[in-house]
Formats: C-alpha cells, sequence, structure tokens
C-alpha cells in the first residue's frame, strides 16, 4: 500500500525539519571567524576600513539567521524556495554579484585614476626636459 | 564654439613601438615646413621610439607604462592645451597618413567653419582598400554616425584636425583610452561641436595589427554599442 503527498506537503515536510544545533554553531562559529579575519587584515593594513562594513554587515546578518532562523525560514516561504540552505546559496550568490559589481566600479574608478597620474607624470617630466632646454618651447601649468 | 583662431599649431603622433616608422613620418612632417610643433607621444614604448623621436627634433611626452591609443591622444591634447597653440593635428606614426595634406585639414578650422575635420578616405574615391571584414565595420559606424545625425564618411580616420573648443572637450570629459572613434564624434556632434571632413589620400597602414583588425573588432563594436547607448541615456536624461 502506497500513500500519496502532494508537492506542497513535501514542501512543508522540507520546511518543518528540525533546526540543528550543530548547524546553528557551525554558523556562529564562521560568523565569528570572518570578523576575525576582517579585523587581522585591517590591522595588517592589507583592508581599508572603508571596504570593511560589507563584510561585518554579511557577518552580522549570518550571525542573526545562526542564532534566529525563523526569518529564514520565513524568508525561504515567501521566495518559494523549499529549504532554508537553498535561500542562503540563493542571497550568497546574489551578495557575490553586488559585490563583484562594486569592485568593478571601484576597478574602473582607479583605472581612470592611475591613467590621469601617468599622463600627468609625462607632462611634467616633458616640462621638466623643456626648462632644462631653454631653447624649446614654454608649457603653462594649469590655472597659471 | 567655432571661431577666429590663433594660427600656430601642434601636430601628435601617438606612438607605441614605432622606432622603425617614425623616422619617415618625422621626416615627411619636417619636409613640408609647416611650422608646427610636433609632438610625439610614447605610450611606454619597448624600443627606442623615444630617442628615435627626440633625434628627430620632436617634443617628447613618455608614458611611465602603456596606456591606450586613446590615453596617449588624450595626452596630447592636455599637452596642447597648456602651450599656445590655437589648433592640433593628430596623425598616426606608423605613415599611414600624408603630412602634406595637414593644410587641407587646418583651412576650415583657421576660417572658422568648424571644430573639428576628418581626413576622409571615402568622402571622394582615392583608391583607398580596406580588407572586407574591416570594410564591413566601417559602413556599420558610419552608418550610426548618420543615424545620430552625424553625415560623415570615414568616422575611424585617426587623421584630425581640431581647434581648442575640442581640445578643451577632449581633455577634460571621459575621452576613451583605447578605442576613440564614432562615439566620440557622436557625442561631440550631440555637445554642439561642428564636424566637417575633407578628402585625403591614405596608404594602408603597415603594422601587423590595427585597432580594427581581427578579434579585437568584435570587442570594438561592442564597445562602440556599449558607449552610444551610454550617451544616449545621457543625452535623454540631461
Amino acid at each position: 500500500m502506497t500513500s500519496k503527498i502532494s508537492i506542497e506537503e513535501l514542501r512543508d515536510l522540507f520546511l518543518s525539519a528540525p533546526e540543528s544545533d550543530a548547524t546553528r554553531w557551525i554558523g556562529i562559529f564562521l560568523s565569528l571567524a570572518l570578523v576575525s579575519v576582517v579585523l587581522w587584515l585591517v590591522s595588517r593594513r592589507s583592508l581599508r576600513e572603508e571596504l570593511t562594513p560589507i563584510w561585518m554587515g554579511a557577518a552580522l546578518a549570518f550571525v542573526v539567521v545562526s542564532v534566529e532562523p525563523r526569518a529564514l525560514f520565513a524568508l525561504t516561504r515567501a521566495i518559494g524556495a523549499w529549504t532554508p540552505s537553498s535561500t542562503l546559496f540563493f542571497l550568497g550568490e546574489f551578495f557575490l554579484l553586488v559585490i563583484c559589481l562594486n569592485y568593478a566600479v571601484r576597478i574602473s574608478r582607479a583605472g581612470d585614476q592611475i591613467r590621469c597620474l601617468a599622463q600627468e607624470v609625462a607632462l611634467l617630466r616633458t616640462e621638466l626636459d623643456q626648462r632644462t632646454r631653454p631653447d624649446t618651447v614654454s608649457v603653462e601649468r594649469p590655472g597659471s | 564654439m567655432t571661431g577666429r583662431e590663433p594660427t600656430k599649431g601642434t601636430v601628435i603622433l601617438p606612438a607605441y613601438n614605432e622606432a622603425d616608422r617614425l623616422p619617415d613620418v618625422l621626416g615627411g612632417i619636417s619636409s613640408c615646413n609647416l611650422g608646427l610643433e610636433v609632438v610625439v607621444i610614447d605610450d611606454g614604448s619597448h624600443d627606442a621610439t623615444a630617442a628615435t623621436a627626440r633625434a628627430h627634433g620632436a617634443t617628447v611626452i613618455s608614458h611611465p607604462l602603456n596606456l591606450g591609443y586613446g590615453a596617449a591622444l588624450q595626452t596630447g591634447y592636455k599637452y596642447a592645451l597648456r602651450t599656445q597653440t590655437g589648433f592640433l593635428v593628430q596623425m598616426d606614426a606608423d605613415g599611414q597618413h600624408d603630412p602634406s595634406q595637414i593644410p587641407l585639414l587646418v583651412e576650415p578650422l583657421l576660417r572658422g567653419e568648424c571644430d573639428l575635420v576628418i581626413g576622409s578616405r571615402f568622402a571622394e574615391e582615392t583608391g583607398y582598400k580596406m580588407g572586407a571584414f574591416r570594410s564591413i565595420g566601417r559602413r556599420v559606424m558610419t552608418g550610426v554616425a548618420h543615424l545620430a545625425g552625424l553625415q560623415v564618411t570615414d568616422p575611424t580616420s585617426g587623421f584630425q584636425a581640431m581647434n581648442r573648443s575640442m581640445l578643451e572637450r577632449y581633455a577634460s570629459g571621459d575621452f576613451p583610452a583605447d578605442y576613440p572613434d564614432v562615439d566620440v564624434l557622436i557625442r561631440a556632434h550631440w555637445g554642439g561641436c561642428k564636424v566637417l571632413e575633407r578628402s585625403v589620400e591614405m596608404s594602408e597602414s603597415l603594422r601587423a595589427s590595427t585597432l580594427h583588425g581581427g578579434t579585437r573588432s568584435f570587442y570594438y563594436a561592442y564597445r562602440m554599442i556599449l558607449s552610444l547607448l551610454g550617451a544616449a541615456f545621457a543625452r535623454r536624461s540631461a
């Protein structure tokens, strides 16, 4: 004799699975590890303070989800996912995409700044050469 | 934006590893006796480009690293703005452009008829031969320029002359570091700059690879489309 179960019932079964204490403690441990790594990188001047809020925010969010998973379950139901872990993966991937875009913008800006600096270095070097050779044309500095 | 310009001018030649070809190019400019300051922008070359240019009497601006063709042009614009130059002519350093035709480009500027003059290979029949793939790309870019209201036949020509208004625009704006072509022209046109063309003869580029050749063509086309969409978006938002 076989019993049939609907898709919705199966999904409810997934979502009603008891939360494991081990998962919770692993989540808290990983969050604290992330905070520690960020602080260590800042102390070594390998990571600038202005870039830390997003990582601290991610660690805090992870702690909140680990300590109080009901928000994650509610979100899982709201977006139609089957398991809280799927929701976490989805949010994690989205977070990484946003991070990548943010860094692409920063790299573009840094590239423009490097270009301007390199051009200025080249122009100043030429100006210096011309000052040491008075027979050549003079170059005016901007605003002079 | 047009107006009477002082006559002193500057010729800029962006150069990357062009030590072999520069003597002929600089010699050609010198033999024309145009009275223009010749500036070679050495874009981080690994060969003797800078020394060769200096030896032939050119002013040399050396980038500390390779920044790209567009960035080299922009360095030339910035330099020219700091001098009292009235107009600027840009040429390729590979001998493709004939310096004896510089006056053709400069005359409309001096008469105050426009802000930018493009030396066109296709305004009249000059017998210039272009590879099939590049020819298709040029036709597409020309079509795009026409759609944008810019009536030019050779938007990818690097042989151009411009007045100080254009220099200020190009030196201060977000001038592309890699391929400044039809997108830059269209932005300038939309910004109120007057662009003219003059028919010139050009020899084919002797470079093994050009900015628009090979697989770069795909990236080039993509870059142009993206830049134009960005410009159109900015124009609509303004």
